[in-house]
């Protein structure tokens, strides 16, 4: 860890794009605390504003079979989310599900119990698996961080192609930055074209299967179909401690041991991919978050953040014979200088020119605010 | 442990899995080798792989695949689809595959079902026969993936399989295959009263309570379940499953 | 490290995986020079008694495989026809077995048309002694069968595990430093990786 870090919460100075104020608090916790201001997480104004959304679904769902689209992986927020869409919000949520055949039985014993017991039905976009492979090896022969990103796309493009399919204008996604933080753009970025053009120069299987979502399919659901995402977590409280222990208790519902492990491509690309090759260890998001709204003990965080990643022993085996990458091109590849986003063609520059728009369309919860603030500003924070 | 056998089925097409509704319009299921992953994680007994291409593709079996596959099973498989001739099938057994199901050679060369029970014993040979019911009620027997009708009859075809040694059959019934309406009970009886080797019932079920009543009314020895295992529920979404054993055991008690 | 020994016979792909997946280090070779360091040996083995115990005399490694498990206690497990090959004979063929263990496999044959030959399915085990390798073996413990030919040791204190089919025979047995297991623990996943797991801690 580099010497400076936030006296609220544990970003350190190897963060890009972090500034500290003269307390010593970081941006991102600034950042954090805006959206909570913004969105009154937790407080009497955010569940008064949710509790109108929640009318706002039902009277759009009147006379459809699913009032809201709940995207299902397996994993505890959007597990919870199925269990209080039903238990406590009285909505009749489709799950969705995109399969990038990486999953494991954590995932996918959880998605049957609790859509079981629910009674929820499940909606699955599965890609060709040698699709899926052949897109995921090219970003990894493109030596950018972003292996999760096509599938984090294919996520919201199918989300999009299950509403649109059954009438839906509802999304319910589980991401909190209360729990999680919001994650610096340097580290991460994803859109179709930038998607499109790795698989143009690296990849040698074409796109059949993969749901990608080009700019006008965006401004399609965006603009036309006018499907809204709500991120019911940021207005109401919510801990993933809490959610746990409801989910194992009413479902029988199996912890994977850690942020994103319950799929084996997500747990190759946090717990190797990119601390090896990027020296990013993206705990230190969600640990972050816990420490700065009193969820966790800071010296606790740190020390945990200290200590190496858990990896499935032969995850990284798996992952060479699967994508057919010999020992020597893997050494190759992950020692080799790091690209970024910016060395490829995307959308990026679109999205700056046409930041008034989103904003509107944030405001409007047709697009997260975090994505306004991430993809539209120039100053890539 | 269960009385019954109770075998997922998994269907191969070009190296990937699919799912067909009486034999036809396949949909895409996912990949090989992370199912398999996860039948392992439910702890399955044992799992039935069929390539429903190679025959009609006039392709061998896929050996490497089937090696990445039988060496991430840590419990018994079985595997048919493109088994022609005594090398093929000896290759099979030798990548660690436990048993080998021939359907279309049956047809074609008959001695081979001999040949391969007198070498590696009847129990590694499961003979597969597909059979569809007509308009008319009747039934007909099928090779080639459901594409070329055979004349034969279910029963004694099921007998001569027997005599040539072949140590238990499978019966799918391709009217039933993908529909979720249950086993055809009729058919899996009839062939169960003609022979004395396992009869393994393939096509139709859609719930624990088919399994039970395939087993008890269809006198079935072994159950064999295709789209339950790979989807949620009928016409929804893919998700690998596999049925409650506690619920399956009181189902299938004695 | 377990050094599987490959002498030809048996599939060793499932065996090496499955000590992979518990996290155990583990080498196929039939070199002997790696049999002759080895800290512990998996003796494998599918087909027929006479074949296996032929293939194993022809080659030196015969004698280290004496010299490493009878002078040196090197921890053996032999699974399926590995275990068999422990023992003094066979009903199956002419040749001798290793004899490490003062037992006989004898010939399923059952008057009983019912009762098929091989045993070939899942079956359950019962612990007829404690032994290491079978530490943490729940009540209802069952693995993966396929055999025609079945042991019987002489002493009982060398039965670890018993089963049952048409007869009692001595599903596991152990000698010191020799344990064998007539099942497929790399077929039995969750119960043969407790097995697996056992043997790598010894």
């Amino acid at each position: 860890m580099k010497d400076k870090i936030c006296s609220r919460c544990i970003y350190d100075s190897s963060i890009p794009k972090i500034e500290f104020d003269e307390n010593g608090v970081c941006n991102y916790c600034k950042m954090s605390d805006d959206l909570a201001k913004m969105y009154s997480t937790g407080k009497p104004a955010g569940y008064k504003e949710f509790e109108k959304i929640l009318r706002d679904i039902k009277k759009a769902g009147k006379g459809k079979k699913y009032d809201c689209i709940v995207g299902a992986s397996g994993g505890t927020d959007s597990s919870f989310m199925l269990h209080l869409a039903v238990k406590e919000w009285g909505l009749r949520p489709l799950a969705v599900h995109y399969d990038n055949t990486w999953n494991t039985s954590f995932a996918t014993e959880n998605i049957r119990k609790v859509t079981k017991k629910l009674n929820i039905d499940l909606y699955t976009h599965v890609v060709d698996n040698k699709e899926s492979d052949d897109i995921i090896k090219s970003f990894f022969k493109a030596g950018v961080p972003e292996i999760d990103a096509p599938t984090d796309l294919a996520f919201a493009e199918v989300h999009y192609r299950a509403a649109s399919k059954y009438g839906v204008k509802y999304v319910l996604e589980g991401h909190t930055f209360m729990e999680e933080g919001v994650s610096p753009l340097g580290n991460t970025y994803f859109d179709g074209k930038y998607i499109k053009s790795i698989h143009r120069r690296f990849g040698s299987i074409k796109m059949k299967t993969y749901p990608l979502m080009t700019f006008t399919n965006f401004m399609k659901w965006l603009l036309f179909y006018r499907i809204k995402k709500i991120r019911p977590y940021w207005y109401i409280n919510f801990t993933k401690e809490n959610a746990k222990n409801i989910l194992e208790k009413e479902y029988d519902w199996k912890y994977y041991g850690g942020h994103h492990l319950e799929n084996r491509m997500s747990a190759f690309n946090h717990s190797v991919y990119y601390p090896q090759k990027f020296n990013i260890d993206q705990r230190n998001n969600s640990l972050s978050a816990l420490v700065r709204n009193g969820n966790k003990d800071r010296n606790e965080a740190i020390e945990e953040y200290m200590t190496p990643p858990f990896v499935e022993p032969e995850l990284v085996n798996y992952f060479k014979k699967r994508l057919n990458i010999s020992d020597k091109e893997y050494n190759l590849i992950m020692s080799e200088e790091p690209k970024t986003f910016k060395d490829y063609p995307t959308y990026k520059k679109r999205f700056e020119r046409l930041r008034p728009l989103f904003y509107i369309l944030a405001k409007l919860n047709l697009v997260p605010m975090s994505f306004y603030i991430k993809y539209t500003s120039k100053s890539e924070i | 442990m269960l009385q019954t056998r109770v075998i997922p089925c998994l269907l191969l097409k070009d190296d990937s899995l699919f799912k067909t509704v009486n034999f036809k319009n396949p949909s895409y299921i996912g990949d090989p080798i992370n199912t398999a992953r996860i039948f392992n994680e439910l702890e399955v007994d044992e799992l039935v792989l069929l390539d429903i291409s190679a025959t009609n593709n006039e392709t061998k079996p896929n050996f490497d695949l089937l090696t990445n596959l039988a060496n991430e099973c840590f419990m018994p498989l079985a595997y048919g689809g493109g088994i022609r001739n005594f090398e093929d099938a000896k290759r099979i057994f030798q990548i660690g595959i436990e048993k080998i199901i021939i359907n279309s050679a049956s047809f074609t060369n008959p001695k081979l079902i001999r040949d391969l029970a007198d070498y590696f014993g009847n129990q590694s040979i499961v003979a597969s026969i597909d059979i569809s019911k007509n308009f008319f009620g009747k039934y007909n027997v099928f090779s080639n993936s459901g594409k070329k009708i055979q004349n034969v009859d279910p029963v004694s075809w099921s007998k001569k399989l027997e005599d040539l040694g072949a140590g238990e059959i499978l019966i799918t019934a391709i009217h039933k295959e993908g529909t979720w309406k249950g086993f055809d009970l009729k058919l899996i009886k009839m062939i169960s009263a003609a022979v004395s080797i396992p009869v393994i019932a393939n096509g139709g079920a859609s719930s624990i309570e088919d399994i039970g009543d395939v087993v008890k009314e269809g006198n079935a020895s072994a159950v064999s379940l295709g789209s339950m295992v790979v989807y949620q529920k009928k016409g929804m979404g893919v998700l690998v499953n596999f049925p409650d054993i506690e619920k399956l055991k009181n189902k299938l008690k004695k | 490290m377990i050094t599987i020994v490959d002498y030809g016979m048996g599939n060793l792909g499932s065996i090496f995986n499955m000590f992979k997946r518990v996290g155990v280090l583990s080498k196929i070779t039939s070199e002997l020079g790696d049999i002759k360091s080895a800290k512990k040996l998996l003796l494998p083995g599918v087909g027929s008694f006479d074949k296996a115990m032929q293939k194993i005399n022809n080659s030196k490694i015969r004698d280290v495989l004496d010299y490493k498990v009878l002078n040196e206690q090197t921890p053996i497990l032999g699974i399926c026809l590995g275990m068999q090959l422990l023992t003094k004979s066979s009903e199956e063929g002419k040749e001798k077995g290793l004899g490490y263990i003062d037992a006989h496999t004898m010939k399923f044959s059952f008057e009983n048309k019912n009762i098929k030959v091989p045993h070939m399915g899942w079956n359950m085990v019962l612990k007829s002694k404690n032994s290491l390798i079978t530490n943490g073996f729940v009540n209802e413990s069952r693995f993966y069968f396929v055999h025609s030919y079945y042991v019987k040791v002489q002493n009982e204190e060398n039965s670890i595990l018993k089963t049952n089919y048409g007869l009692e025979f001595d599903s596991a047995i152990q000698r010191d430093n020799i344990y064998g297991a007539q099942f497929h623990p790399e077929k039995s996943h969750k119960f043969g990786m407790k097995l697996f797991e056992n043997f790598a801690k010894i």
